[in-house]
C-alpha cells in the first residue's frame, strides 16, 4: 500500500456541524433517511438531507410528478409533506438515536413560515441543521422566487439565522443569470455553507403531444444531465465566497465527486443516481477513500480548489471577493 | 427489500410488442406475494437513469425463477428486449403491497386490460393452488393483443373481451363483470384507469344490488378510526383491502419504488396522497378518489 493507511474523510462545518466524510445525500431522494434502510448503511453517510419541509402539511402537486429525461429527470413533487411539528414528531425519536446527522430542508412562502419553521427545528434533538430550499415562490413578492434575487435571499436567510443556532445551508437555484451577487447576499446574511445546485426548470410533453407531461406543467431537472451547470456555478461561487460549499448535482462516480472537489466544493450530495443505485452513496465514500491512499493523502482537503484560478491575495481579503467575470 | 443480480434465463415476445421474460432471482422467490413488483435497473450505457417497476408475473419458488411481462414502450423496456440468456440485471424488491384474499373467498374474479394481466397473474397461480375458483376475464382492442391462453393453467376459467369483436365478446371487459358479480367473492383488477374507475363504481354499487355485503363489514363496525374497536380495518391496512370486494393494482410514474420520492401518488378518498410503491401498488378500490380530485 502507498502512502497512510488510515485516511481520514471527516469535515468540519461552521457551528459544530461535524461530518464523518463529504458523501450526502440530496433533499427529496431519500426520504426522511428510512425509506432506505434496508438495502443502504445509512449510518456510513456523511449526512442526510430530509424531504422539504413546510410550516403546514402540503399535498403537492397533481401526478405525473416524475418523468425520465436523458441522463437525468423531471420531478415536480410540489413540496409534498406532513408539515413540520409532524415531522419532527415522527422521524424526531429516529433520527436522535442516528450517528449520521439529518440536516432538514426547509420551505417556505414567506420569511414568516421559514423562520417559524427554523424556530420549531431549533433545540429538537436528531435535527443537526437546517437546509434552507429558497426556490420557492415569495407570496409577499408577488411569487418571485427568493432563490433569483439577492435582496430576497439574502433577507431569508438573516431572519432565517437570527431564528435559530442550528448550522445553517442555504442551497441555491441554478435558474438565474448571475449567481454570485446572491451567493455573496447569502454568505453576507450568515449561512453557514452554501448547497449548490437545486433542478433546472423545464418541461416535457405528454405522450400524443396535446399537452404537457408533468401534471404542474412545470418540473426541476436533476440527474447527470444537469452535472456541467452545477460544476460551473461551484466553481463561480467558489470564487466569491469564504463559506463551505456542498456541490449537488448527477454525481454517479467517483470523478463527478472528484470534479466537484477541484471546483471548491468541501462535499457532494448524491441524488438522483440514488434511485438507480442506492448503494452508490456508500461505495463513493469508500472510493474517495482508497483515492487519498493512492495519492498519499491523510485527508481528501487538499483535493478542493485544485482546478480554481490561482488567487493572488488570500482567500479571505476582500480583493478576490471582487474579481469578475471575464469570458 | 432487497438488491439482487438477477439472470436472465429465457426471454420471448408473446405478443406483438410484448415480452415475457425469466429471471433466475431465488432471493426474490421468498416471500414475495402477488400484487407486488421488482425495480430493475436498465444498463447505464445509454443515459437510462431511473430504474423500471414490473409486476411479479409469476413466481417459481422451487426453481428460483421469477417472469415479468412488458410492452416495449421506450428506450428503457427496449433495452430490456435486447438482453440475452445469461446477461445480469440488478433487481431492487420485492416492492409494495400485496393483493390480500380473505381466507374465506371461494370464488375469485380477476380483471386485467391489456399489459393489466401482469398485475393479476400471479394471483391465479396463488388462487388455484389455495383451492379457489378463479374466473379471469380479459380485455384488450383487438384478437391479435390476446394473451396467448397456453400461458395459464387449465383450471381457470378464461373470458376474453375485444373492442373490435375480433374476438370474445364485442366491447369492454366491464360489460362482463355484472354477470360474474354475484358469484364472485372478491375481484381484483389491473388495467388503464379508465377500466379501474368503471370497475370502482360497479363495485360500490354491488351491495344494493346484490341485497347483501357478502364479505363487507358488518353493520356497526364502519370503516376507519372512529370506529374505535381494536378489531377494525383502518385505512390503507392489509384487512382494509381483504375486506373490500375490490382491489385494484395502480399504475403511476415512478421515481425510487421504496417511498422516499414521493413521486408515484394517487389520491386517496380523503384527500391524502397514496404512494403507489409503498401504500401501493394495491389499494381497496373505495380507498382511492376516482374522480381525480386534485
Amino acid at each position: 500500500m502507498i502512502g497512510p493507511a488510515a485516511v481520514d474523510l471527516s469535515l468540519e462545518l461552521p457551528r459544530g456541524l461535524r461530518l464523518d466524510n463529504p458523501i450526502l445525500v440530496a433533499s427529496g431522494t431519500f426520504g426522511y433517511g428510512v425509506e432506505y434502510s434496508e438495502v443502504v448503511d445509512i449510518q456510513r453517510l456523511g449526512a442526510i438531507c430530509c424531504k422539504g419541509t413546510t410550516l403546514h402539511a402540503r399535498v403537492g402537486n397533481r401526478p405525473p410528478r416524475v418523468t425520465e429525461t436523458p441522463a437525468g429527470m423531471l420531478n415536480s413533487i410540489g413540496l409534498q409533506n406532513p408539515g413540520v411539528d409532524a415531522v419532527v414528531r415522527k422521524y424526531g425519536p429516529t433520527w436522535q438515536g442516528w450517528h449520521v446527522p439529518v440536516i432538514v430542508n426547509v420551505a417556505g412562502e414567506s420569511i414568516d413560515d421559514y423562520v417559524e419553521v427554523a424556530k420549531r427545528l431549533d433545540g429538537v434533538p436528531g435535527v443537526a441543521g437546517i437546509e434552507l430550499n429558497i426556490s420557492c415562490p415569495n407570496v409577499g413578492k408577488g411569487g418571485l422566487q427568493f432563490a433569483i434575487d439577492a435582496e430576497a435571499a439574502g433577507a431569508v436567510t438573516a431572519a432565517v439565522r437570527r431564528a435559530t443556532e442550528l448550522p445553517l445551508l442555504v442551497k441555491l437555484s441554478p435558474n438565474v443569470a448571475d449567481i454570485r451577487p446572491i451567493a455573496r447576499a447569502i454568505e453576507a446574511a450568515g449561512a453557514d455553507a452554501i448547497s449548490a445546485i437545486n433542478t433546472l426548470s423545464g418541461i416535457a410533453v405528454a405522450p400524443g403531444r396535446r399537452r404537457p407531461l408533468l401534471g404542474n406543467v412545470y418540473g426541476g431537472l436533476s440527474g447527470p444531465a444537469i452535472k456541467p451547470v452545477a460544476l460551473r456555478i461551484v466553481y463561480e461561487v467558489a470564487q466569491v465566497v469564504d463559506i463551505p460549499i456542498i456541490a449537488i448535482g448527477g454525481v454517479a462516480e467517483l470523478g463527478d465527486v472528484l470534479d466537484y472537489l477541484a471546483v471548491g466544493a468541501v462535499a457532494v450530495q448524491v441524488g438522483t443516481v440514488l434511485f438507480a443505485d442506492p448503494t452508490l452513496p456508500v461505495r463513493l465514500i469508500d472510493e474517495l477513500a482508497d483515492e487519498c491512499r493512492r495519492l498519499g493523502l491523510d485527508s481528501y482537503l487538499p483535493l478542493v480548489g485544485t482546478a480554481l484560478p490561482k488567487r493572488s491575495s488570500p482567500r479571505s481579503a476582500s480583493s478576490a471577493k471582487g474579481v469578475e467575470y471575464r469570458p | 427489500m432487497q438488491l439482487v443480480a438477477a439472470e436472465l434465463v429465457e426471454s420471448r415476445e408473446i405478443l406483438p410488442g410484448q415480452w415475457l421474460q425469466a429471471f433466475h432471482a431465488p432471493a426474490l422467490t421468498v416471500g414475495s406475494r402477488a400484487g407486488q413488483f421488482v425495480h430493475i435497473r436498465p444498463g447505464d450505457f445509454s443515459g437510462l437513469i431511473l430504474r423500471r417497476p414490473f409486476s411479479f408475473n409469476t413466481v417459481d419458488r422451487t426453481t428460483g425463477v421469477i417472469t415479468i411481462h412488458f410492452r416495449a414502450v421506450g428506450r428503457g423496456t427496449a433495452w430490456f428486449t435486447r438482453l440475452r440468456p445469461g446477461d445480469r440485471v440488478d433487481m431492487l424488491g420485492p416492492l409494495g403491497r400485496p393483493f390480500e384474499v380473505d381466507p374465506r373467498s371461494r370464488h375469485l374474479l380477476l380483471i386485467a386490460g391489456g399489459l393489466g394481466i401482469a398485475g393479476v397473474r400471479m394471483l391465479v397461480d396463488d388462487a388455484l393452488r389455495a383451492g379457489r375458483e378463479v374466473t379471469l376475464l380479459f380485455g384488450a382492442a383487438s384478437a391479435v393483443e390476446v394473451y396467448p391462453s397456453n400461458l395459464l393453467p387449465d383450471e381457470v376459467e378464461y373470458v376474453v373481451a375485444t373492442d373490435d369483436g375480433s374476438l370474445g365478446h364485442s366491447g369492454y371487459v366491464t360489460d362482463l363483470v355484472p354477470a360474474y358479480e354475484a358469484w364472485a367473492d372478491q375481484a381484483f383488477a389491473c388495467g388503464p384507469a379508465p377500466m379501474l374507475a368503471t370497475l370502482a363504481r360497479l363495485a360500490a354499487g354491488r351491495s344494493a344490488r346484490l341485497g347483501v355485503a357478502r364479505l363487507g363489514p358488518k353493520p356497526g363496525r364502519g370503516a376507519g378510526r372512529s370506529g374505535g374497536a381494536a378489531r377494525a380495518a383502518l385505512p390503507g391496512s392489509p384487512a382494509a383491502r381483504r375486506k373490500s370486494f375490490l382491489q385494484v393494482s395502480m399504475e403511476q410514474n415512478m421515481g425510487c419504488a421504496v417511498g422516499a420520492c414521493l413521486g408515484c401518488v394517487v389520491m386517496d378518498t380523503s384527500g391524502v396522497p397514496q404512494r403507489v410503491c409503498r401504500e401501493g401498488p394495491v389499494f381497496a378500490s373505495d380507498e382511492l378518489d376516482w374522480e381525480g380530485g386534485w
